[in-house]
């Protein structure tokens, strides 16, 4: 009889325990993060379930990843969380899948930068997202190169492109033979990968992609600056001073170039920290400023950001979560701290995390420090994403050839981009 | 109950065509369709889309940036047909017959055609290397030419990208050619060595007409293939430099998977069906007419 009473009482749990797990459907979180990041993701996912009792049912997509979204929103089966670049929160509104975000309700989120936030702010004021990352560009340089050619750190335009002659015409490896390139540059137009490339370059040159006026912007590409910018890229190109293949090279391609020591200088994050610590490897790397151009520092800042879905059932745990990812745990989790994995919190949004605290590594100082003293945001636009691609093909079509005339490329591209601004709305007079 | 004889032999094979037919439409027609749909409406991902008629179709007509990629598709068509073509009959010539290395080379030939597009993409690459160390330039450096930048070079980058489509199907074709010529009656071939004619006479008076067929099928094939080429150019080249190698279907999976514009992609991707499907018409109705006289 006993038997039978526990079998009863076995049975009658495991049915109440089904029951409860029933009760709520995972959280399900969509995260434009791939392989590399999976091992912290695995740990923010047990923390947070650990702490609130609420599954995560975890996607990751490196590639198509709007286009996933849009596929998803068609199909009336989004996410109930989403985490992408925060640049992508114009389109994600124009495809109206986002929910407003109360800034001041949420936990905690008065200790985010207000910089981060406004990267999450739309035309009309009101929060889309919440910031969960940031990041700025900084300048990898082969170390070992440099010195044995026996030059020193590059401080400006002229030093930078003298050190990328070096490293293609004068042998920095040593094998005698003439096959390493000075910068990898990748200026394909596919997914904008030139105006992401170039717009440092921009801003170190003093100009701007638009100008606003009042409520309103103009394109304002047509200008001395931003020729002096595109010019400076074009140089490296058309000497040889860049890798062969640059004007068709996404960062996939480029990335490669620079880690298997084809070249010797490359711009990017400092999610490339890790890889490029372990190839070419880190004793022969050094992160620095980007040099100054004729107008000073200037580098873009980027970041991630979670969005709610206007479809979820479950904003409450959505929201827990998102708490969780700012909250001073989940960033340092987030930074990858104790845990063999690529970060998803580059540079903490959080202001009470210590970022040398987290990372021992002197570059992450350097990088957090370019974020907050000369770090630009791409405008704030409702939709960036058609004007990066339009800027890219566009830049894309200067830099390939060798003697076009760089002003009327630029005016041409100011052309288009003031239709874009008035289809979108807010294009100044 | 007694079955129509007659009935029941229509029905057999329509029996055994169901399976495919219901993959079919779920699959094929039902998304054409649909596809066909979209293009009347401005596309919203939450809630009713917006019916917009006509507006998209004159869209495409006044897009410029559509239309230098419709002029690059035709460049790419006409060469592709051409150039693969011909190769493809001279190798089918050269190749024809039962012996052990002719069988060997032409299995080795017939390798791009069943490797993935992607594999051949990166070979590509590889062999053009826009640097004086990739594999073509060191040819031309052997002979005293400059390195060139292929797919890099705004100019260069169509023709390198044409070639890969050529290399691609010169040997599905070269199998279609060798098929036909297995057809041609041999005596013909025996009457005009009595006649005496010489091995070119032969070649334009017996082998080019009992081709026709071939041809048709070959050049139907690569006008199809051609007009909706997409992954050999977005892997390559991703439709630059500059633009330089833009065809149609880059130019709509760029409006509609990264502009999300899916009902103006829509709608060009309509009018490409379009435009395929008449060709086909055409390419029949001509092909009836010199089969028939």
């Amino acid at each position: 009889m006993k038997t039978i009473g526990t079998v009863a009482s076995a049975a009658l749990m495991s049915i109440t325990l089904a029951s409860a797990a029933e009760a709520a459907d995972p959280l399900k979180v969509w995260m434009r993060y791939g392989d590399n990041e999976k091992a912290v993701l695995d740990q923010i996912s047990k923390d947070f379930t650990e702490k609130t009792g609420i599954e995560i049912d975890l996607f990751l997509a490196n590639t198509d990843f709007e286009t996933r979204l849009a596929r998803a929103a068609v199909g009336g089966s989004l996410p109930d969380v989403v985490v992408n670049d925060a640049t992508s929160m114009g389109q994600l509104l124009d495809m109206g899948i986002l929910k407003e975000i109360d800034r001041s309700a949420v936990q905690d989120g008065d200790q985010l930068h207000d910089v981060a936030w406004q990267s999450v702010q739309s035309q009309d004021g009101k929060y889309y997202g919440v910031p969960t990352s940031a990041q700025a560009f900084a300048v990898f340089v082969r170390k070992d190169w440099r010195e044995k050619l026996g030059y020193d750190v590059p401080k400006t335009w002229d030093e930078l492109y003298e050190l990328a002659r070096a490293f293609t015409e004068d042998d920095p490896d040593g094998n005698g033979q003439a096959d390493t390139y000075g910068y990898v540059m990748p200026v394909s137009a596919t997914r904008g990968y030139a105006t992401w490339f170039l717009s440092d370059l921009i801003w170190q040159a003093g100009g701007q992609f638009l100008e606003q006026k009042g409520n309103g912007y103009t394109s304002s590409l047509g200008t001395p600056e931003v020729e002096k910018a595109v010019s400076f890229a074009r140089d490296f190109i058309c000497n040889g001073y860049a890798q062969p293949s640059a004007i068709t090279a996404t960062t996939g391609d480029a990335t490669p170039v620079f880690s298997s020591g084809q070249a010797g200088i490359y711009r990017s994050g400092p999610y490339h920290l890790a890889p490029f610590s372990k190839e070419p490897g880190r004793e022969v790397i050094e992160v620095i400023a980007p040099p100054a151009g004729p107008a000073g520092q200037g580098e873009l800042a980027e970041g991630e950001a979670a969005f709610i879905m206007g479809s979820t059932e479950q904003e409450d745990a959505a929201r827990q979560f998102i708490e969780y990812l700012i909250s001073a745990d989940g960033q340092k989790t987030g930074m990858a701290a104790g845990i063999d994995s690529s970060p998803i919190v580059r540079l903490p949004v959080n202001k009470n995390v210590d970022v040398a605290e987290v990372q021992p590594d002197k570059a992450w100082a350097t990088y957090a420090e370019l974020y907050a003293t000369s770090g630009h945001y791409f405008p704030r636009v409702p939709n960036w994403k058609p004007i990066r691609q339009m800027t890219a093909d566009g830049f894309n079509r200067i830099l390939a050839d060798c003697s076009s005339d760089i002003t009327a490329g630029l005016a041409e591209i100011d052309e288009t981009v003031n239709a874009e601004l008035a289809k979108q709305g807010v294009r100044a007079n | 109950m007694s079955i129509d004889p007659k009935r029941w032999r229509w029905t057999i094979p329509w029996l055994f065509l169901a399976p495919a037919l219901i993959f079919f439409t779920w699959f094929k027609f039902v998304p054409i369709i649909k596809g066909l749909i979209m293009s009347f409406y401005e596309v919203k991902f939450v809630g009713a889309d917006e019916w917009v008629g006509l507006a998209n179709f004159q869209l495409a007509l006044s897009d410029s940036a559509l239309g230098a990629a419709a002029a690059n598709t035709l460049i790419y068509v006409v060469s592709t047909t051409i150039a693969g073509g011909l190769l493809a009959f001279a190798v089918a010539l050269i190749l024809e017959g039962q012996a052990l290395h002719i069988r060997i080379i032409r299995t080795a030939i017939f390798f791009p055609a069943v490797t993935s597009v992607a594999v051949l993409a990166e070979i590509w690459r590889i062999l053009f290397y826009p640097a004086s160390t990739g594999v073509v330039n060191s040819i031309l450096g052997f002979f005293g030419g400059a390195p060139q930048g292929f797919m890099s070079d705004p100019n260069q980058a169509l023709f390198v990208v044409i070639l890969l489509q050529v290399w691609k199907n010169v040997p599905y074709s070269m199998v279609i050619f060798i098929a036909g010529l297995a057809g041609i009656n041999r005596e013909l071939y025996d009457a005009a060595d009595v006649d005496g004619a010489s091995p070119l006479r032969k070649l334009w008076h017996v082998t080019v007409p009992g081709l026709v067929p071939a041809f048709s099928v070959v050049i139907m094939l690569s006008l199809i293939r051609g007009f909706r080429v997409f992954t050999e150019v977005y892997t390559t080249t991703g439709g630059g430099p500059a633009g330089a190698t833009e065809v149609i279907m880059t130019n709509i999976f760029k409006t509609g998977f990264e502009r999300l514009d899916y009902g103006y992609a829509a709608a060009v991707s309509f009018m490409l069906f379009a435009f395929t499907v008449g060709l086909t018409v055409v390419h029949v109705l001509i092909k009836n007419r010199f089969s028939h006289t």
